[in-house]
């Protein structure tokens, strides 16, 4: 019953959002603003115009017939960044064969997957949309807005880096998945280890093969024979990765293999901008500060495989602590919609303060996307994401009431629940209508 | 003993076959159809038109008195009906039948160090559907019946399927009905299953480097047919072969598009490789007429299948709104993309039977297509897209004669397709019988049947399906099983067609006689001979 009429209104809201186009004007009022990288301001206005914000301040006089958000009593943020997740997608897995850098999410993007309403109404305004675990190289992920009724290219951000997702341990040796049959290269750590250095030798072979033929074409005397190498998308990738085009996002849990695979990155000279899970980390924070490699974790999941049984949920406050860029993921379409608890345990659990806490799922992640130009934090000239709370939203008794980006609101769940119950009504009545008609029959 | 009376039978046939091998010739008789309201699709409607057929051509139409007609024409009184060109499915499977994949063994998932991607064998652009047609007499007078006169047959497995063959449905003879071959390669945003590429970002960046890679052998080839000396001879490659047409040359290439996203992939590689692409299925193309209208060169072939995607919104949420999709939303899709000016085909992609066909148009002109848009979406838009609109998808002097004589205006709830002429050449469309009598006979189920002749006995099952009065099922023996194309149980006497298959020649059968509920007798008849049958029930669970 309810779920129907979620659905209807899902819908609606999907038809009504499709017709506007990009960037809009909004004068938020009167709100508490955490603007993360520039102090609190107790009671104070934010104006958008087209999509940008112009002004923070207190007492802003909104250019005629603005829209008006009163924000009286509630806490104004900029809108949560996921920097690990594998939502608004059709497929997460590449899982046919070890290596499948050549596949792109940009090409499976699903923009009618319900978990970015899910993601909104917990104030996302930005996730990091990735391939799986299976492969020890998966394929490039992408950053994408939750802008719910939007078409996937809208969707895209652009600034965003290029990643590509690299795994170690037992995802993708397999050894959870006893029943996928007959087994793959590789089966162990070592094997996973040298799978990737292979390919990078034969990126870098490809590489080679391609300068020397521009070398002999561009020659004042080219060859008469001279024909271009085979362009294969696979090594192409990789050759990016070389070339710091794109940079790796690699999903570890133990110390040893994450150590490795850093040694891996100075070998070829490639950059890792985040480990993905990382629950050894604190075992290595020193390591991790001084390669200003970040982290993107679960705040207090772990044990539940044998890699993830010495993770601690101190772990994201401790690695904060020795400097390391630290993030909390959801790697999940339900999880993504309370990030802000998470983030709020690690004031428990770690001892980091009301602001080191928010920086966990805003402008540290907005960092590790490379994004920190146009989101994570509340300044003038970045994009207007911003979510709403009713109460600070590191209490245990906040909501997300509402989630703007680029100035147009996504979610509004006073909107939302009137319209559910709107429709619930309108439903026991249409229920009532067809028991009379069946009572006389 | 037994083995002796079926060769005796078999005989019997072989002077049967004698008989047919002589009639069956083609003969193209000269028509004038005359009376007839003529919709050429391409002008203005003739209120009272003749038209003549010759040669399997229209010689000429046009209004009554400035016609005349040939002495040698054979006239069809056609008063009261109307005349259109014959319709064109731009996208069915019919007649096809391929061979059954083999079943992926276990162990062929390993990939190491050494072994090579296959993905070669598991993919078949160099599939011809022209090589496993197998056109079913049934099936023939299915799409008669609704006034299909043209198909394209595409095979429909794997990311490339292989490619189409566009028939003209003249018969129930494979050869005689091509028109085109190959029409185009069939691209679909599937997987390999099991095998690379398992998953469709998987099979994106597949599609993108099979293109590279057709690309870069072909211009090995032409640079080593320029000047081999010095360079190492091509390897010859059967895969990259059959793609060259189409990527090189630019053969229309069919992308089979299921959803929204689909559509936005499809134009992405027909841009990226600059093909000459063709969207199909695409039965939420409204949802981006607005890219559709930039890319209007890219010709739209829309799916009558209104069942909406997986992936759609409208889906997963609850039966309610699921239903209210199939039932009114997608059925508007195609009157949708009219209002936007798009032009399109429409076809039976992904119908379960052609009789949902007609059913499915209705629905879309009720969601507001136009009539006359569907009518061209069915005749001359695909003709044009499938480049044979000089000789097809209008009645026009010189064209071939492909028309249907309607009771009515064509999709119209109670329009009968009466005739149809396919290359001119005439199939009447059977009536059901009228005045039938209301049955209480059940004869639903499996049957033990013993056919008598002069020469011996023949003993065959029969399984029998009864919808009301209308049955239909077969009759297997050791010679073969044999459909029926048509049966009629009116109170208990029972009439079936047959058509039977005897070493490799098809003929038909006709049965009259008596039904009761646990009883069958009759004759059988094929040419002038007829031969008792018996049928006993056979009861349930046995056999």
């Amino acid at each position: 019953m309810k779920k129907k009429t979620i659905g209807f209104i899902l819908v609606v809201s999907l038809v009504i959002f499709s017709s506007f186009s990009f960037g809009q004007d909004l004068l938020i009022k009167n709100g508490t603003i955490l603007t993360v990288t520039k102090g609190k301001i107790l009671k104070g206005d934010i104006l958008i115009i087209k999509g940008i914000i112009k002004q923070i301040e207190e007492n802003i006089k909104g250019p005629k017939g603005i829209k008006i958000i009163d924000a009286s009593g509630k806490f104004v943020i900029p809108g949560i960044i996921d920097s690990h997740t594998h939502i608004a997608l059709s497929g997460t897995n590449e899982n046919a064969e070890a290596i499948t850098a050549e596949v792109k999410m940009r090409d499976v993007l699903n923009a009618e997957d319900r978990s970015i309403y899910t993601a909104i109404s917990g104030g996302v305004t930005m996730v990091h949309t990735m391939h799986g675990s299976s492969n020890p190289i998966g394929g490039e992920n992408i950053v994408i807005k939750t802008k719910w009724g939007k078409t996937s290219e809208e969707m895209i951000v652009h600034d965003a880096y290029r990643t590509l997702k690299f795994a170690l341990g037992e995802n993708p040796k397999r050894s959870n998945s006893p029943t996928l049959g007959t087994p793959r290269y590789p089966q162990s750590r070592m094997g996973v280890n040298a799978i990737i250095r292979r390919e990078f030798l034969k990126a870098k072979n490809y590489m080679e093969q391609w300068d020397r033929y521009l070398k002999a074409k561009n020659s004042k005397k080219p060859a008469k024979n001279l024909i271009a190498p085979r362009k294969d998308l696979r090594m192409e990738q990789l050759a990016d990765v070389l070339r710091g085009k794109m940079v790796a996002r690699c999903h570890t849990y133990r110390a040893d293999e994450t150590l490795e695979f850093i040694k891996l990155s100075k070998e070829f000279g490639f950059k890792i901008a985040c480990f993905e899970h990382a629950s050894e980390a604190f075992k290595i924070a020193r390591e991790l500060a001084e390669e200003k490699i970040g982290i993107s974790v679960f705040l207090d999941s772990w044990a539940y495989k044998v890699e993830a049984s010495e993770g601690i949920a101190y772990s994201a406050g401790y690695c904060t602590k020795k400097g390391v860029l630290v993030s909390i993921n959801s790697d999940s379409g339900e999880r993504i919609r309370r990030l802000f608890n998470d983030a709020a345990k690690a004031m428990k659990y770690g001892g980091l303060s009301e602001e080191e806490a928010l920086n966990l799922v805003t402008i540290n992640p907005a960092i590790q996307l490379g994004v920190e130009k146009i989101a994570g934090s509340l300044e003038v000239g970045k994009h207007g994401d911003i979510a709403i709370f009713n109460e600070h939203p590191l209490s245990a008794y906040t909501l997300c009431e509402m989630t703007i980006i680029e100035g147009e609101v996504y979610f509004d769940r006073a909107q939302y629940l009137k319209e559910r119950e709107e429709m619930e009504k309108k439903k026991k009545k249409e229920e009532k209508k067809k028991e009379k008609k069946g009572g006389t029959k | 003993m037994k083995i002796k009376k079926n060769l005796l039978f078999i005989c019997l046939f072989v002077v049967i076959l004698l008989f047919t091998a002589t009639s069956s010739a083609r003969v193209t008789p000269t028509y004038a159809i005359v009376n007839c309201k003529i919709i050429p699709v391409t002008g203005s409607p003739i209120e009272k038109g003749i038209i003549i057929i010759r040669d399997g051509l229209i010689e000429s139409l046009g209004p009554q008195g400035k016609i005349s007609i040939p002495e040698d024409a054979e006239i069809i009184k056609a008063e009261g009906l109307f005349a259109y060109p014959g319709l064109i499915d731009a996208h069915t499977n019919l007649f096809l039948e391929l061979p059954k994949e083999e079943p992926r063994r276990p162990g062929t998932r390993r990939t190491s160090a050494a072994e090579p991607r296959q993905k070669e064998k598991a993919q078949h652009p160099d599939l011809m559907a022209i090589k496993f047609l197998k056109p079913k007499k049934t099936a023939v007078a299915d799409l008669h019946k609704i006034g299909i006169t043209t198909v394209l047959v595409v095979p429909g497995r794997g990311i490339y399927s292989g490619q189409s063959v566009l028939l003209n449905v003249n018969g129930n003879k494979a050869a005689p009905m091509v028109i085109k071959t190959p029409v185009a390669l069939h691209v679909n945003f599937t997987t390999a299953r099991g095998t690379y590429p398992s998953s469709l970002m998987g099979t994106m960046a597949f599609l993108r480097q099979s293109f590279l890679d057709t690309e870069h052998y072909s211009s090995y080839k032409s640079q080593f047919a320029k000047s081999s000396r010095g360079l190492k001879r091509p390897e010859y490659n059967p895969f990259l072969e059959a793609l060259s047409p189409y990527v090189v040359k630019k053969n229309p290439v069919f992308f089979n598009c299921a959803n929204l996203e689909d559509i936005k992939r499809a134009l992405g590689l027909i841009k990226e490789f600059k093909l000459n692409g063709f969207l199909t299925g695409s039965n939420e193309a409204w949802r981006v007429a607005d890219l559709l209208i930039k890319n209007a060169k890219v010709p739209l072939l829309v799916s009558l299948n209104f069942k909406p995607p997986m992936t759609s919104i409208y889906v997963n949420q609850g039966e309610e709104l699921k239903k209210k999709a199939e039932e009114e939303i997608y059925p508007a899709n195609a009157a949708n993309l009219h209002k936007k000016r798009l032009m399109f085909a429409l076809t039976s992609q992904g119908l379960k039977k052609p009789s949902d066909i007609p059913k499915n148009v209705q629905k879309a002109i009720k969601a507001g297509l136009p009539k006359e848009e569907a009518l061209k979406a069915m005749t001359i838009i695909p003709a044009k897209f499938l480049g044979v609109s000089s000789f097809l998808g209008s009645l026009e002097p010189g064209k071939i004669a492909n028309i249907i004589l309607t009771s009515g205006e064509i999709f119209d709830e109670k329009t009968r397709v009466e005739r149809v002429f396919v290359d001119g050449i005439s199939f009447e469309i059977k009536k059901p019988p009228k005045g039938e009598k209301p049955t209480k006979v059940n004869i639903a189920g499996k049957w033990s049947a013993t056919v008598s002749s002069p020469m011996g006995e023949l003993e065959t099952i029969l399984e029998l399906e009864q919808d009301g009065n209308e049955i239909s099922g077969s009759i297997s023996s050791n010679m073969g099983k044999w459909e029926i194309i048509e049966g009629i149980l009116s109170g208990n006497e029972l009439a079936l067609s047959i058509e039977a298959t005897i070493m490799g020649e098809t003929m038909d059968m006709t049965f009259s006689g008596t039904a009761e509920n646990d009883s069958i007798e009759g004759t059988m008849a094929v040419m002038e001979w007829s031969m008792e049958l018996k049928a006993k029930r056979i009861p349930e669970g046995e056999f």
